[in-house]
């Protein structure tokens, strides 16, 4: 099957904003259960859409086994299945998703280079907030969410005009070792983040607060309860600054008492 | 200029009128492309600051406080994107008040990380699963309304949460606002510490920068990570933030130069086979 050239367009818009979508806007627009119907529609078969998309998503909340591996970016993952379930007429929803791997492993790759591209971007936009200029920070944002529509949009032209082989060739065009690189290098950035972070707010006397945040955390990290550790840590944290609070203020208020009595 | 030689306090610090509903409603909508600009180094500092720019403009008339504010509202920040609406109306209530920066710093350190794990469990651990069940089966069967439904269900939560967490945490901290002031040193010191003991905890939670370094040892090959995790667990996250910390601050080095670093250590280390 061979696509016209209007549905080529129309699949590549829906990309574009689907791979927006997986992080901004409404962040449900992407999901398998979504775009395989709009993308069964555009090419003329929206049932199949429908069946594709709904056992993917399936597949994703753990409510139907996964046989195989799952593509790692859902977004090309679902538009891609759709795609070859429909041109290779193939019935079986997770052989179409067994085709989409190579090119949802770009989908992966696209997100690891635009996240990696937008770090040292930040530094113009130091620039522009230091102008106060806040057309050019909207302009910036709006810059780099339309760099990841785009890349996700030529993957998926790919694989519409040169077929399933092309995505293997691509996952292979530059070598793992370059991919496993920048995403070490991207998982290491954050820590100049917080390194900013520490030298705007640091003091000698808060050092220790510091590394008993950071003990905290790892030990509460090992007890398994992932993204809940930071919520109590805060709560210890919490008890630790409101008792300082009190004691200075109660400090404070003592201090002043004594200023007036001496004074009368 | 960068981030860290910035001023303390604003240049006008006579309180700025109250923020109207359709100021709030306009950060609510914008609150949708907080990850806009996503990235490793700050992560959605500035889809922060795109989203809360209607409020810091209402805020700040003069354009040397708006550069300040808009400055420091571009240090790292990362939470939660669905609820990311809780911060900003705490942090522009603090705006409005010109509290000094190292107060509206801290508050928004401490209330951005434990936002994370909370939006989880509540969204993708607990709405999409039931949503996406209920509508795939509709659409197994063929049916237009199962994406239909699943776009209902799940956006109907999600703008509820936003608009209605905008409105309830500037109030709460506009009320808040007035017993802050009163002790604002002793707030700012306990907002501090919170805050850092925040940052110590994210080194060492969203840190996970490991090296798959072995020496070979006959049979039994030495793990060069299980080694490190017996010294202290998280040593690399601490140690990298340390050194990139001691760089900034003692070297002068900016936030570019440490990105270019990393890219190049990433790179070798990917090279090697170390990570």
């Amino acid at each position: 099957m061979t696509f016209s050239f209007l549905q080529i367009v129309l699949v590549m818009v829906v990309t574009f904003i689907a791979a927006i979508d997986q992080f901004s806007f409404l962040e449900s627009l992407y999901q398998p259960i979504v775009m395989g119907p709009v993308v069964g529609a555009i090419l003329g078969d929206m049932n199949t859409g429908l069946i594709v998309g709904g056992s993917y998503q399936l597949m994703m909340i753990g409510s139907m086994p996964v046989g195989g591996a799952q593509p790692p970016n859902s977004v090309i993952g679902g538009i891609m299945a759709t795609v070859f379930a429909i041109s290779m007429k193939i019935t079986d929803p997770q052989a179409a998703l067994g085709l989409s791997i190579p090119f949802a492993l770009l989908g992966q790759y696209s997100v690891i280079l635009v996240f990696t591209i937008t770090s040292p971007l930040m530094a113009k936009a130091d620039e522009y907030a230091a102008k106060a200029d806040t057309d050019a920070i909207e302009r910036l944002n709006y810059f780099t969410m339309a760099m990841l529509g785009l890349f996700f949009s030529l993957v998926v032209f790919a694989g519409l005009m040169f077929g399933q082989a092309i995505g293997e060739t691509l996952t292979t065009a530059l070598p793992a070792w370059v991919w496993n690189g920048l995403k070490a290098a991207g998982g290491m950035m954050r820590f100049v983040g917080f390194a900013v972070l520490l030298k705007v707010m640091m003091s000698n006397e808060y050092w220790g607060f510091y590394f008993a945040g950071f003990a905290l955390a790892t030990i509460v990290d090992k007890s398994g309860l992932g993204g809940q550790a930071l919520a109590l840590i805060a709560l210890i944290g919490f008890a630790v600054a409101v008792y300082d609070y009190q004691t200075n203020v109660k400090m404070k208020q003592f201090g002043k008492k004594e200023v007036s009595d001496d004074g009368i | 200029m960068m981030a860290s030689n910035l001023a303390t306090q604003y240049r006008d610090l006579t309180p700025a009128k109250a923020l109207d509903k359709k100021t709030l409603n306009q950060m609510a909508w914008r609150s949708l492309f907080l990850q806009g600009s996503f990235n490793y180094e700050r992560m959605q500092a500035a889809g922060w600051l795109y989203g809360i720019i209607p409020g810091l403009k209402k805020v700040h008339t003069n354009k040397e406080d708006l550069s300040l504010s808009m400055q420091h509202n571009l240090e790292f920040f990362n939470t939660h994107p669905f609820l990311v609406t809780f911060v900003m109306g705490i942090i522009l209530s603090l705006e409005q008040e010109k509290a000094d920066l190292a107060t509206i710093r801290a508050v928004r350190v401490a209330a951005m990380g434990p936002l994370g794990g909370i939006g989880d469990a509540i969204f993708w651990f607990t709405l999409v699963p039931i949503a996406a069940g209920i509508s795939a089966n509709l659409a197994l069967d063929g049916s237009i309304a199962g994406p239909i439904v699943f776009l209902l269900m799940f956006n109907v939560v999600q703008f509820g949460v936003r608009y209605w967490l905008m409105h309830w945490s500037y109030d709460l901290g506009t009320k808040a606002i007035e017993a802050i002031t009163r002790n604002a040193k002793e707030f700012t010191r306990a907002a501090s510490i919170l805050g850092i003991l925040v940052v110590g905890a994210l080194t060492s939670l969203y840190g996970g920068t490991t090296i798959a370094l072995t020496i070979p040892n006959g049979e039994s090959p030495i793990v060069l990570q299980t080694i490190l995790d017996g010294i202290l667990p998280k040593l690399i996250p601490l140690g990298l933030t340390l050194g990139l910390y001691w760089l900034i601050k003692n070297k002068n080095w900016s936030a570019v130069k440490c990105i270019g670093l990393l890219l190049v250590l990433g790179l070798v280390g990917g090279f090697l086979g170390i990570f």
